[in-house]
């Protein structure tokens, strides 16, 4: 069991102030803060070198994870697949689910 | 980030009055072997395809079960039409539906890992970012194409964390909207998603450790 946040903080000799952004910074960087917390992480953020990197290195990390997303298509085979299920159950629409193109 | 309202699929009896005040119009509507049912459907859910697929895929990380579970996802959505509240987020409706499907065709719990507190995570991962930093790695994301690894590591991130992940980062939804889709509160929502950023971090050191990955500024 690892120790609690606070005495962690405390090992890696950190202010109160990095804390705060080791804390909420993924909150920060989703746009889950309030904009005074916001605000108070950006102020230390542009003072702190520290802090400046740890930012960079989580945002690089969240950008690289963004790009997987792939404009993945669903397959032909499928597409005919659910069509016919689509038919069975009386379906009007059951060819436009055909008739779009994978892209 | 999207921000529509939800649409639920309460069980029938139990939805709110507005919710019911909705269904019933809903209902109305659409009723069954409506032709604007049909109409309705192609504009709203159809265009979802390729999303719905995607997520299916990234769950059950294999094609032929992502065919199957995007086949029931659409046709349950089709039967289930007119609990549709139409004006509401067709996509987070039917990622809601893909996913109670890909769990049951799994035969899976509602998941019950112990999860940390989402601030503990946090912190942990500043942790890991102080190891990667002594190593000389803190610009690995930056500098390696890691998508491969990236993409490797989340297929092993265990369930609850992993629909965490994809919802959010890579589908970019909002924890509110992710939260309706994992059926979980938004505060379960951020700790999973931080304890599964937080493992793709350390996974991904360990990659860059196992690929002798040289450190910015090595000889």
């Amino acid at each position: 069991m690892s120790a609690p946040p606070r005495l962690q903080l405390e090992a890696l000799g950190l202010s109160s102030a990095c804390a705060d952004v080791l804390r909420h910074l993924w909150d920060y960087l989703d746009d889950q803060v309030t904009p005074e917390g916001g605000q108070r992480l950006r102020a230390h953020i542009a003072s702190c070198t520290t802090c400046q990197s740890y930012e960079m290195y989580q945002s690089c990390f969240l950008e690289a994870v963004r790009k997987l997303r792939v404009e993945l298509g669903a397959p032909s085979a499928l597409r005919a697949k659910l069509a016919e299920g689509l038919k069975e159950q009386g379906c009007g629409c059951w060819e436009k689910v055909r008739a779009t193109q994978e892209p | 980030m999207t921000t529509a309202n939800f649409a639920t699929l309460p069980a029938p009896g139990f939805e709110s009055g507005a919710q019911a005040v909705a269904l019933a119009v809903s209902r109305s509507q659409y009723p069954a072997g409506d032709s604007e049912r049909d109409l309705a459907f192609e504009r709203d859910a159809l265009p979802w395809l390729d999303d719905v697929y995607r997520f299916a895929l990234s769950l059950t990380r294999d094609e032929a079960d992502a065919d199957d579970v995007v086949q029931e996802t659409f046709l349950r959505a089709y039967r289930s039409w007119h609990t549709f509240i139409p004006g509401t987020d067709c996509r987070r409706w039917l990622f809601t539906i893909c996913r109670n499907v890909f769990l049951r065709s799994r035969e899976r719990q509602r998941p019950t890992v112990d999860l940390e507190d989402g601030e503990q995570d946090a912190v942990a991962a500043g942790s890991v970012y102080a190891a990667a930093r002594e190593r000389g790695y803190d610009d690995i994301y930056a500098r390696l194409d890691l998508a491969p690894a990236l993409r490797d590591a989340i297929d092993e991130l265990a369930e609850p964390f992993r629909s965490a992940v994809i919802l959010v980062d890579v589908e970019d939804m909002t924890y509110e909207s992710a939260a309706e889709v994992m059926q979980v509160p938004i505060g379960t929502v951020r700790s999973r998603l931080f304890r599964g950023r937080r493992l793709l971090q350390e996974k991904l050191l360990t990659v860059a450790e196992d690929l002798g990955f040289t450190p910015a500024g090595a000889p």
